[in-house]
């Protein structure tokens, strides 16, 4: 025993020796110069936006942007011909068509002789497209090339255009909401001196571009946006656990929202199902979207979710 | 302070010299018993291993040459009478053994001889059982090490990586520069570990088969050399 302890000890410390003395220490890591990469933090927004156009669209045109151009106050009355797959919305139009004469006494700042002398905004036919536009009105027609004179004043002249998208709200609207919303108006004007409106595809000659019939002029329906509502509307969903087949029980519910976030219309389903659970998901779907109403939406897109489609699929719910 | 006063912090840094002296000298207290601690028993084992690799070979050597004399036709009384003054191991001392009690039962004028056989057997396994006991001897802490040294390795980082953070904490920089010494200190409390694990497992494994081995060679002699008795005992009654 004493034999392969000696040898043990002196092997060992001969180790340590070689291992202090021999052993090459760790070479350092050669730390090159790397150049610098510039890094840019973007909103998503500007990647998951959809543009607005057609969806038969075969190409994607740049729509000129509109953050400068100013709507030229006096009226142009001749009419362009609008863009064969856009809705035309005259973006610029002040708000004056609303219900009551009294309720435009804000506006008359505005010097658009044009579009006012007809007050009586329940014209009935631009009810059926949802996009409720009075359009037959003679619109004054923005000219896209910006007018710099024109920019200068245009703060002072036209005060309560700030958020035209917002305007042209359907007729059904209460009085209150509507003394509210020109509240609400009156500030934004006060607020934001800068008029968001002229160009844009919807009045360019040129056709339209490939998009989403609703996508952003300036109304930015997010992915994030869209997520929130979804999230919303998951809150108050319970999906039929337990169903056998979750595959066949897809529900999609279209749903019209009014701009307080409210369910305007009873929601409907549109598709169906195989599965004989089916008709239990699609009344639990329609009750989750009745149930959590309202919904908290930006309400300056109030055109981007107006109408949406919620697809409830008790797969992504239950883990799958 | 500044990312510039960061980076000057870190190129002035000491680079000291991790060589495996200073990297023991600058640990923790605890982590320097866990280092010497796993080296004692390095040392231990390799002694154990460096004794047993002697043993084994010499108890092989030692039963061929027995072997070869006890095939060789030399009479058995004479085998008996060079080997029993001495110490003997393995195979002899199973042949010693059997022939000690085969003279006792020879010794007071009439033989006893009824259950001579079964007494030569029980000294056999006896005789066995003691030399693989004397083979085996200290394998058992040769396997303790082997299982046990990576988790005392593993403590000593653990406790070194402890201190660094904290140490970490109190200086209230993260640079790496400052944070690695500490870490490698740590890890070489596992390097030990193993360093002392990895021979020992080995070592456990193959003197565990080698005593298999040995031990079976043994009752495969005591068997033919029971039969041998055997055959006289019966041939005498």
């Amino acid at each position: 025993m004493r034999v392969g302890l000696v040898t043990s000890a002196v092997v060992h410390v001969g180790l340590i020796l070689w291992g202090t003395l021999a052993l090459p220490d760790a070479t350092p890591f050669e730390v090159t110069a790397v150049e610098s990469l510039p890094v840019d933090l973007v909103p998503i927004s500007e990647l998951t936006d959809l543009q607005r156009g057609d969806r038969t669209a075969k190409e994607i045109r740049e729509v000129p942007s509109e953050a400068e151009v100013e709507p030229t106050p006096e009226p142009e009355p001749e009419p362009q011909p609008e863009p064969p797959g856009v809705q035309p919305t005259p973006e610029p139009t002040p708000p004056t068509p609303e219900q009551t004469p009294q309720q435009a006494t804000p506006e008359p700042a505005a010097p658009e002789p044009a579009p006012e002398p007809e007050p009586a905004p329940p014209e009935p036919e631009p009810e059926p497209v949802q996009e409720s536009v009075p359009e037959p009105e003679p619109v004054p027609e923005p000219e896209p090339e910006p007018q710099p004179q024109e920019q200068a004043e245009a703060p002072s002249e036209i005060p309560d255009t700030a958020r035209p998208r917002a305007k042209p709200t359907p007729p059904k609207r209460t009085q209150t909401a509507q003394n509210k919303d020109k509240r609400n108006d009156e500030m934004a004007a006060l607020l934001n001196k800068v008029q968001p409106a002229g160009g844009g595809s919807q009045r360019n000659s040129q056709p339209a571009s490939l998009g989403a019939r609703r996508g952003n002029d300036n109304a930015k329906m997010t992915q994030s946006e869209l997520d929130s509502l979804r999230g919303q509307i998951g809150r108050c969903w319970s999906p039929p656990i337990g169903a056998a087949e979750a595959e066949g029980l897809l529900v999609k519910v279209k749903m019209q929202l009014n701009r307080d976030g409210t369910v305007a219309a009873p929601p409907k389903v549109i598709n169906t199902g195989s599965s004989q659970f089916f008709p239990a998901a699609a009344s639990a779907a329609t009750r989750a979207v009745l149930r959590c109403q309202p919904y908290q939406l930006p309400a300056d897109k109030y055109d981007a979710w107006e109408e949406v489609i919620v697809n409830f699929d008790p797969r992504e719910m239950l883990g799958g | 302070m500044n990312p510039v006063d960061l980076a000057q912090s870190a190129l002035e840094a000491p680079v000291g010299d991790l060589s495996l002296l200073t990297l023991f000298l600058d640990a923790h207290i605890v982590v320097k018993f866990v280092m010497i601690g796993l080296l004692l028993a390095s040392i231990w084992c390799w002694a154990i291993i460096i004794d047993k690799s002697i043993l084994f070979a010499r108890t092989r050597s030692q039963m061929n040459r027995f072997e070869k004399i006890f095939w060789s036709g030399q009479s058995l009384e004479e085998l008996y009478r060079s080997l029993s003054g001495r110490g003997n191991h393995a195979l002899a001392a199973l042949f010693v053994a059997a022939m000690r009690e085969w003279k006792r039962s020879h010794e007071k004028g009439r033989a006893a001889l009824g259950s001579l056989n079964i007494r030569i057997d029980k000294v056999l396994d006896v005789t066995i059982a003691r030399e693989v006991e004397r083979l085996e001897n200290r394998l058992l802490f040769l396997a303790t090490v082997g299982a046990s040294a990576p988790f005392i390795g593993l403590f000593g980082t653990v406790w070194g990586i402890m201190t660094a953070f904290q140490a970490i904490a109190a200086s209230k920089n993260t640079n790496l520069a400052v944070v690695a010494p500490g870490i490698a200190e740590a890890l070489f409390a596992t390097a030990l570990g193993l360093f002392a694990a990895i021979p020992a497992v080995i070592a456990y494994n193959k003197f565990a088969n080698d005593v298999g081995k040995l031990s079976g060679r043994m009752e495969g002699f005591a068997d033919e050399f029971s039969a041998i008795l055997s055959r006289q005992i019966d041939e005498r009654l």
